[in-house]
């Protein structure tokens, strides 16, 4: 009965938040269309795909998980035959549910459109990481967004993101190693862009699991 | 005699600035609890306690049979919770949350939904957002009763309603007791509310409960004793008295533990008894919590 209660909420947050997803993934796709063309044109397209995917993953942790508190919400959920840690659950997978079925869409799009067209294959590693930043910053603000219980601390965490993100495109960018291997016809898959790209993924699953184990260490959740 | 529905015992939560001192409280099956306090008395942080959504320091607390806050989950099946600061989502219609919390409850009662929707005067198609507030009050108190819960916990239910709606919540929370299995705890800074459909009533104040007896029982032993005191007659602290305000030759004395014998003590001195007057749970309340702050600063 409680597997299905925490099917409930991620259902009420889909049914709740599913005009976000949409036009996330629509407006991400045409950024991805323009990409195709070349010049100015294409480095909107660029720079619309990102600012889709950055955009998405600063608001949907305020959507769902602040607007539960800030919204008074949460009391009504928390009379629900569920606990603090079966709540988290439902919030966790309903929130990484809802930025990765277009954060995935777009993914594919994106790699279908560089194997696609005569944009390098070796674009394909970098694409990758620079598209899990996004991901990574998601799983952040969302963590801090249900451990923080604050608006403050989540719009401070998303300040913080953003600036990391303006960081570490030129970093990347003026990487060497990685630069060798953007205009390649097959991806090159080095120990650096394997190491990016699993330091994105251990962080996700850290912040993961220190934000399910603070929670269910709560005594007071409302 | 049967298992109380609510039962917590030598409760104890500290906050910063704030903390509930051994906090007792017993509701029996099929009776009303009005439970009253000013703000800030730590209300909502008791009910809060009983639902699992806060966790007490120490002490027992169980609702239904079960351990709260550890087995708050099974307890939930069988309560409906409804909160002053709970919001519905606003940006949704009242059947959209109908149907959702009609999705968890097996329990829930679609034909006395819709007798609620047409008493409330609510429109099932209109978004939350767009509701009065006693509207909203009305849709939340819906969804719960729907869900034909055991036991009903209401935190400050009628706060900010006009007089008409306030009636017709009462009017129904009366009408649930009809189902003699049912037990509802209801609290209140608002002492009229309570005392329209409540049995037994626990005043708190600053962390502590300071009364809990039945209403009729607080209704008969307080009085208002109106005395006329003669020039150098002193009035005595008897036993029952727990306030003398004396003006010049005037005297009010307020009884807790009112017996005609008290009346025939204060005349054996001397004083003339002018009025012995009934009060009101209001007065009540405010001169046992006036009291008990006397007792606490002395």
């Amino acid at each position: 009965m409680n597997g299905s209660l925490v099917r409930h909420m991620i259902a009420k947050d889909f049914r709740l938040h599913r005009e976000l997803i949409i036009i996330s993934t629509v407006v991400g796709f045409i950024g991805l269309a323009v990409v195709q063309f070349r010049g100015l044109t294409g480095l909107f397209g660029i720079i619309g795909f990102f600012t889709t995917l950055i955009v998405l993953a600063c608001i949907l942790p305020q959507a769902s998980v602040v607007m539960d508190r800030k919204g008074q919400h949460l009391t009504f959920l928390m009379s629900l035959p569920i606990s603090a840690t079966q709540y988290t659950t439902a919030k966790m997978l309903s929130a990484l549910g809802m930025f990765l079925i277009p954060w995935l869409t777009l993914v594919i799009g994106a790699l279908s459109i560089i194997l696609g067209s005569d944009i390098p294959d070796g674009l394909i590693p970098i694409a990758l990481v620079l598209i899990t930043l996004p991901l990574v910053g998601f799983c952040l603000m969302t963590s801090v967004a249900l451990v923080g219980e604050s608006e403050g601390w989540t719009v401070g965490v998303m300040i913080a993101i953003n600036f990391a993100y303006s960081l570490c495109w030129p970093l990347i960018a003026r990487n060497n190693e990685l630069r060798s291997g953007f205009g390649s016809s097959t991806p090159v898959w080095s120990p650096t862009i394997l190491t990016l790209l699993g330091s994105e993924f251990a962080v996700i699953a850290a912040a993961l699991a220190i934000t399910y184990y603070l929670q269910s260490r709560k005594r007071d959740f409302v | 005699m049967m298992d109380p529905v609510i039962r917590m015992e030598g409760v104890r939560k500290k906050y910063r600035y704030f903390a509930l001192d051994n906090i007792a409280l017993e509701l029996q099956p099929g009776q009303i609890m009005g439970l009253i306090g000013p703000n800030g008395a730590g209300k909502s942080t008791t009910i809060r306690i009983l639902m699992g959504l806060v966790h007490q320091d120490q002490g027992d607390v169980r609702v239904l049979g079960y351990r709260m806050p550890a087995e708050q989950i099974a307890a939930k099946w069988e309560i409906g919770f409804a909160s002053e600061d709970m919001r519905l989502y606003g940006a949704m219609t009242v059947r959209w949350h109908m149907d959702f919390i009609r999705s968890i409850y097996p329990r829930w009662d679609e034909k006395y939904a819709q007798l609620l929707l047409k008493r409330f005067g609510l429109n099932p198609e209109q978004r939350i957002k767009g509701l009065s507030h006693g509207q909203r009050v009305k849709s939340t108190l819906l969804l719960v009763l729907a869900r034909c819960p055991r036991l009903l916990v209401l935190d400050e239910p009628t706060t900010g309603l006009d007089p008409v709606a306030r009636h017709e919540i009462l009017r129904e929370l009366s009408a649930v007791m009809k189902d003699e299995g049912r037990s509802i705890l209801f609290s209140s800074h608002n002492t009229h509310d309570v005392e329209q459909i409540s049995d037994q009533i626990t005043f708190i104040d600053r962390g502590r409960i300071i009364d809990s007896m039945d209403k009729e029982a607080y209704l008969d032993r307080w009085r208002r004793l109106r005395l006329e005191v003669p020039l150098g007659v002193e009035l005595p602290a008897l036993p029952g008295i727990i306030d003398i305000r004396q003006d010049g030759r005037l005297a009010v004395a307020t009884a807790n533990e009112f017996v005609p014998d008290l009346a025939n003590a204060y005349e054996n001195t001397g004083a003339r008894i002018q009025s012995i007057e009934n009060m009101t749970l209001e007065e009540i309340f405010v001169a046992n919590v006036e009291h008990s702050r006397e007792e606490v600063g002395a």
